[in-house]
């Protein structure tokens, strides 16, 4: 049995670092053009305003019919150019000053110019209240644009804003048309209404059921680095929405479909067992971790933290319920995020060590096997995160983990609504699941500063049940991050701030979160953004 | 008669009214609201400035009963407001799930009948006792299989291993087999465990013994006496499940990855997206009403008995 396990192991591994290298395309024999794909989502898509991209059945979409300022090599996760030609910054990364490329057009037939990419910024740098657009996540301080000439931009902001670059390459930064700038937000979950540059085009859309892409044929204006250049090879791709598991594996094998997306790790073996392929890019962000709210007095003792740390058994999580494209991880970041360092020795699993740091907290073992001080119990709660996979299975094994030290985690479900309410609260949830992919470290920034995301919810940000927690240094680490300009200064900061999260234990990481895609062995030339959502510029179906 | 069908309509109005405040009412209750769970969810790394500034552009900052008598005013004018989480409007949403949704019921419905009659003939014509007791525990098996393992069972063979029909790129009719079977079995079984049943009992009838006597056959007394009897307690059945069908075809959609109320409804139920809700909420009261009224006036087609007391009444 074990050794099956081991050569299963072997085998698919060895398969997706085939299918992911361009030497196995180069062996795939001659590109076939023409065809349509069909692509089997999970989920319908939300509103396509480029900003909520994060989504994932958002981002897939919007890949294909947006084209970005720049583009990130997710390779060497280097920023080349593609609708920006050139750029320079600043010495304080306060102004920004892009070349467009000359005949760029949106399928509308209006010209992206450097008009319509100062209006695209100020929409997602600002918002726009009027139409109810939100301002986007990635961009921060933003001022002002300025068109210097039809193909030249500028854009100012207010403080150093280093993240900027490599936030005109992701999907959040997608360039959209004047026209689709126009229309209110409530109007843009309407797919045939977002008008891009991409190399394909929507055609149609049966709402919350099928999507049909057209290739463009006059695309000429492909990231400039890439191997595929022109038009796309495909010349359909219809997404069709899928949600039950056993049904899109089951089409894919039938033949019915030639990529779906999200497969569960248990599902992977049925998949492989049919020469099929996995795809599992990583999402190179943040880890999927639990967090702690320090606001609580629960887990206001850095004692309790540290304790609970080493009481969680990463290895033992992925081993169960995952497979080899979930990395155990070994920093707050993802090893393939910049400026990774490893911390794995920090994070070790300790029971004993666990059980001597309660103690010395003052947490002693009560009647009912739960620790307790004070008369109070230890007892956390958290919320499971449905978008993170098997997350329900992974708390109730972190909950069984920590019961060994008898502490208590309760896992909750409940409803959006309370959900959202009660994340808010550091008494309801003391612990929370977390994650993000972003291929910057602007985005460890994202995920703990108090007025982005605050995971750790910080006395300053959206929620008013806080009562005092700050992490002054902490803060001024993240801020450091977003203005150091010098890139090794940059990088050393962000070691820095690893290693404080972890210090401090604000957060247990957990595993490095891939995007689970399957796909026939007919798809060739599939390729992956920086954070795992797919690209079809460059595939193409092999004749059967 | 008139006035019958006007008071009728009256209490439809009545019904609707009260549902669509109720309904509003529970709404406003639930912890949290659609706003808040798109732009105050983390995801979206909004401020509380760009927070409120957002929720005062959506007018949920006004006094309730403000937002209520704007609900009724723009549900007048047939405007039913927009998705906050698709970010479509709600019109456009309707327009594009609710057709699928009644042919899908109707067929299914329709299937359920069909299935019904032959079940409750057969079992009455089958000689062997075995085979009787066979057919007629047929029904509780119907209701005990669930029905997502039903619809993935039928996808797995007749599309998956067979090959027979396409669940991803079907054709308009081909789209629709596994779907209005996997409906069709559920609703079928109360509908023949309650037709068996009346048969039987209307089969002890005195009536029934004398048209025997007279020397009708089976057939003839099934088809020409009992029927008509046995039918009604059936139909009253069947009009609430035709209405449960409208919005609880949720699993079955998910199944077949099919667009329709029980997918939006679903949807809609998770986000909190109120203006949604609403629309589905009186649409469903609308079909509630409209099917109840329709077997109330078929009571007196099946039995003209009810019908002369109708009469007497207005």
């Amino acid at each position: 049995m074990f050794v099956t396990r081991l050569l299963n192991l072997a085998a698919f591994v060895s398969m997706t670092t085939l299918a992911a290298g361009p030497a196995a395309m180069a062996q795939d024999g001659p590109v076939s053009k023409g065809g349509t794909l069909i692509y089997l989502e999970q989920q319908a898509h939300t509103n396509l305003y480029p900003p909520a991209g994060g989504f994932y059945p958002n981002g897939g979409v919007l890949n294909q019919i947006t084209d970005k300022l720049t583009y990130q090599n997710p390779k060497t996760l280097e920023i080349e150019p593609w609708i920006a030609e050139s750029w320079t910054i600043n010495a304080d990364a306060t102004e920004y000053v892009f070349k467009i490329r000359p005949g760029v057009t949106f399928s509308d037939g209006t010209p992206l110019d450097a008009l319509a990419v100062a209006k695209n910024f100020d929409t997602y740098g600002l918002g726009n209240k009027e139409l109810k657009h939100p301002v986007s996540e990635v961009i921060t301080n933003y001022k002002a644009s300025e068109v210097i000439d039809p193909l030249t931009v500028k854009f100012t902001f207010t403080k150093p804003s280093v993240g900027f670059l490599q936030g005109t390459s992701v999907i959040g930064s997608g360039l959209v048309s004047l026209k689709t700038l126009a229309l209110q937000d409530d109007a843009l979950g309407d797919a045939t209404k977002i008008i891009g540059s991409g190399p394909f085009v929507v055609a149609s859309e049966v709402l919350g059921r099928e999507l049909v892409l057209t290739a463009r044929k006059d695309y000429a204006w492909g990231p400039a680095k890439l191997a595929h250049q022109g038009r796309a090879n495909l010349d359909t791709i219809k997404y069709v929405v899928t949600p039950e598991d056993s049904v899109r594996i089951g089409a894919l094998l039938a033949g019915q479909a030639q990529v779906i997306r999200q497969v569960q790790a248990y599902d992977e073996k049925q998949v492989l067992a049919k020469n099929f392929v996995i795809h599992a890019p990583p999402t190179r962000g943040v880890n999927n971790s639990v967090v702690f709210r320090p606001d609580n007095p629960l887990v206001a003792d850095l004692r309790v933290r540290q304790a609970l740390l080493h009481a969680t058994n990463a290895k033992e999580i992925v081993a169960t319920l995952f497979s080899a494209h979930y990395p155990q991880a070994r920093s707050i970041i993802a090893s393939t995020a910049q400026g990774y360092v490893d911390l794995s020795g920090k994070l070790t699993y300790d029971p004993a060590r666990a059980a001597k740091l309660l103690d010395e907290a003052g947490w002693t073992v009560g009647p009912k096997g739960i620790r307790q001080k004070d008369g109070k119990e230890l007892i956390l709660s958290a919320y499971e995160s449905p978008p993170q996979p098997q997350n329900k299975e992974t708390l109730q094994l972190v909950a069984q983990q920590w019961g060994k030290v008898s502490v208590k985690l309760v896992v909750l479900a409940g409803d959006a609504g309370s959900r959202v309410a009660d994340s808010l609260d550091p008494l309801k949830t003391p612990v929370a699941p977390a994650m993000v992919g972003r291929a910057d470290p602007d985005v460890i920034r994202s995920q703990y500063y108090p007025t982005t995301r605050n995971v750790l919810l910080q006395k300053g940000g959206v929620s008013t049940r806080v009562q005092s927690f700050v992490d002054a240094k902490l803060n001024d680490l993240l801020e450091a991050i977003a203005a150091e300009t010098d890139k090794a200064k940059r990088m050393a900061l962000v070691a820095d701030v690893q290693n404080y999260v972890i210090d401090q234990v604000y957060a247990i990481p957990i595993f490095e979160e891939p995007q689970a895609f399957a796909a026939s062995p007919r798809l060739k030339g599939l390729a992956f953004e920086a954070v795992g959502r797919p690209s079809f510029y460059a595939a193409w179906l092999a004749p059967k | 008669m008139t006035r019958y069908l006007l008071g009728r309509i009256g209490q439809a109005v009545v019904v609707l009214a009260v549902t669509f405040t109720a309904a509003f009412l529970l709404l406003q209750v639930l912890p949290g609201d659609a706003i808040m769970i798109k732009f105050m969810s983390p995801e979206m790394g909004l401020s509380a400035d760009q927070i409120a500034e957002i929720r005062a552009s959506y007018g949920v900052d006004r006094p309730l009963w403000e937002q209520y008598f704007r609900t009724v005013g723009n549900f007048l004018v047939g405007n039913f407001g927009y998705s906050i989480q698709a970010g479509v409007p709600v019109s456009h949403q309707l327009a594009v799930n609710l057709p699928p949704t009644l042919l899908l019921a109707s067929l299914g419905f329709l299937a359920a009948i069909v299935l019904t009659v032959i079940l409750a003939t057969l079992s009455n014509l089958a000689g062997m006792k075995w085979l009787r007791a066979a057919l007629q525990s047929l029904p509780s098996l119907f209701i005990s299989v669930p029905v997502f393992w039903l619809g993935i069972m039928l996808i797995q063979i007749f599309s998956f291993q067979l090959g027979l029909v396409s669940v991803i790129s079907p054709g308009p009719v081909e789209r629709l087999i596994l779907p209005v079977a996997t409906l069709a079995i559920p609703i079928s079984a109360p509908l023949s465990q309650i037709l068996m049943r009346n048969i039987d009992e209307v089969l002890t009838q005195p009536f029934v013994a004398v048209a025997r006597a007279k020397g009708a056959s089976h057939i003839w007394v099934l088809a020409r006496h009992v029927a008509r009897n046995a039918l009604l307690p059936t139909l009253t059945i069947a009009g609430v499940l035709f209405g449960e069908l409208l919005a609880g075809a949720v699993v079955t959609e998910a199944v077949y990855g099919l667009n329709g109320l029980g997918g939006l409804t679903y949807q809609a139920v998770g986000n909190h997206d109120t203006a949604v809700l609403q629309a589905i909420v009186v649409i469903s009261a609308l079909a509630f009403v409209t099917i109840n009224l329709i077997v109330d006036l078929l009571y007196p087609v099946l039995d003209p008995r009810l019908g002369s007391k109708l009469g007497a009444t207005t």
